[in-house]
Formats: structure tokens, C-alpha cells, sequence
């Protein structure tokens, strides 16, 4: 069994007030291979405590479509997290 | 699966004002015997605060890609001939137009309800957000929730 996952990158994007509280619009970064999009949010809100209050109204997406917090992502997969849309 | 169907049909992200006129003509073709459009457009007022302007952003590859999801539902489930979206971004004064939709078919009953289906599918689905410009101060405006796809356990989301 292997005892340390491969590192695989992803990119990841923040929009609308998320992108203020994060102070970035767009990220490369290094995680374990398979990881959930529930993870990978956990560990920007470790950095950005802020950022857990609006965990509950955030929708995620990955490559373009919407996906569930459980979905895991694999090298090269573009993440990104929505907060409630208000076009139109 | 069979490929899509080809239809001629306008989804675009544009960053400078819209013209309705030629969008209207692109949908418009003698089987059609209904238009009808729908022209959103920037309000003076949000919850009773003065607006000075709005600023819209997109997650543009993702928002076309849900708007042309939303042009394959109404020709499926109304039977449209053609359909134009354009949804415009970056700073808009009060009264410019930021989303312009016309939908043309043989019936009117099929372009109306069409037409309601696709605004009311874009503000829910379509990744756009636009901050509010006050005198004192901006907020990004609440927005619709989308679906959220619920738990995969083990399965690939439903695309």
C-alpha cells in the first residue's frame, strides 16, 4: 500500500467576494492525488479563516461544471468556487 | 450519442455595449411567426440605495458553456428555431443593457415561455456577478445559489 500519495497540481480560481477574501483571483497548487474539492477548500480556509463563513453559500465547479464537495481532483483539473451568482 | 444538432444560435461575452438590433435579426427567418426578446438593463436603485454603477464579472469559459446548455434546453423542450444570448461585462451606467436574449419560433407560446426559461436559467445557473457601485461605498449584489450536484460516493457527477 502506498504510504504517500502523489503530489499532482490543479488550478484553482475564486470569484466574486471570494476573490477579495482570498486576495487572489487564480492559483496553481500542489496537492495529494484524489483529494476532494471539500479539501481543498479546508486548506485555503486553515489560511484564510474568513473565508469558512461563506462555506454553506459557495458552489463549486470543476473543468466547467458544476461538482459535488466530494469530487476528487486529479492533475491538471481547474477548480473553481462560486459564491451565489447574480448576473443578469 | 448522436452529435448535437447544428442550429445557428449567438452565446456571447461581451465588454462593450449591446446592440439588440442586429441579434433580433439573426434569430428572425420567414418559418419563425413569433420573436420575443428580453432586455435586462442596469436599475438606478438597489434596495432603495442609489446605484452609480455596476460592475460585472464572469468565469467566462464556464458561463458559455451554461449558456449554451441553456440554448440546447429551449430548443428541446420548446421546439425554438433560433435563440441569442449575449450578456455584457465590466463597468455599466445606469440604464445600458446587461443582457440581451431573443428567441424566435413558429408559435408565440413556445418564444414566451422560451424566453422566461432562459433568463430565469441564467440568473440561477450562469457563473456572472456584479458588484454594486454607492456613493458610500460597493457590494457584491446576493446572488441565486445553483443546484449543487449532491454527493458523488464514488460515482462521477452527472454531466
Amino acid at each position: 500500500m502506498p504510504s504517500v500519495a502523489q503530489t499532482v497540481r490543479v488550478k484553482v480560481l475564486f470569484f466574486g467576494r471570494l476573490k477579495d477574501v482570498v486576495g487572489q483571483a487564480a492559483e496553481s497548487l500542489d496537492l495529494a492525488d484524489a483529494s476532494t474539492i471539500e479539501q481543498l477548500f479546508a486548506r485555503y480556509s486553515a489560511r484564510i479563516p474568513e473565508l469558512a463563513k461563506y462555506r454553506s453559500s459557495v458552489v463549486a465547479s470543476r473543468n466547467q461544471e458544476f461538482a459535488s464537495w466530494d469530487t476528487r481532483l486529479h492533475s491538471g483539473d481547474e477548480v473553481a468556487f462560486l459564491p451565489p451568482v447574480s448576473g443578469g | 450519442m448522436a452529435p448535437p444538432l447544428h442550429h445557428d444560435d449567438i452565446f456571447e461575452l461581451v465588454r462593450e455595449p449591446i446592440d439588440p438590433r442586429p441579434l433580433i435579426q439573426h434569430v428572425r427567418a420567414p418559418e419563425d411567426g413569433a420573436i420575443v426578446t428580453f432586455d435586462g438593463f442596469v436599475r438606478n436603485q438597489s434596495h432603495n440605495r442609489a446605484t452609480l454603477y455596476l460592475d460585472y464579472e464572469a468565469y467566462e469559459s464556464m458561463a458559455l458553456a451554461k449558456m449554451r446548455e441553456i440554448g440546447a434546453q429551449l430548443h428541446e423542450k420548446y421546439g425554438i428555431h433560433r435563440v441569442a444570448i449575449v450578456h455584457r461585462l465590466g463597468r455599466l451606467e445606469i440604464g445600458e443593457t446587461s443582457v440581451f436574449i431573443a428567441v424566435s419560433a413558429p408559435h408565440r407560446a413556445a418564444a414566451f415561455d422560451a424566453c422566461r426559461f432562459a433568463i430565469d436559467t441564467l440568473k440561477r445557473t450562469v457563473p456572472i456577478w456584479k458588484k454594486e457601485y454607492f456613493e458610500d461605498g460597493a457590494v457584491w449584489a446576493d446572488g441565486e445559489l445553483p443546484p449543487a450536484p449532491v454527493a458523488t460516493r464514488g460515482a462521477k457527477p452527472a454531466s
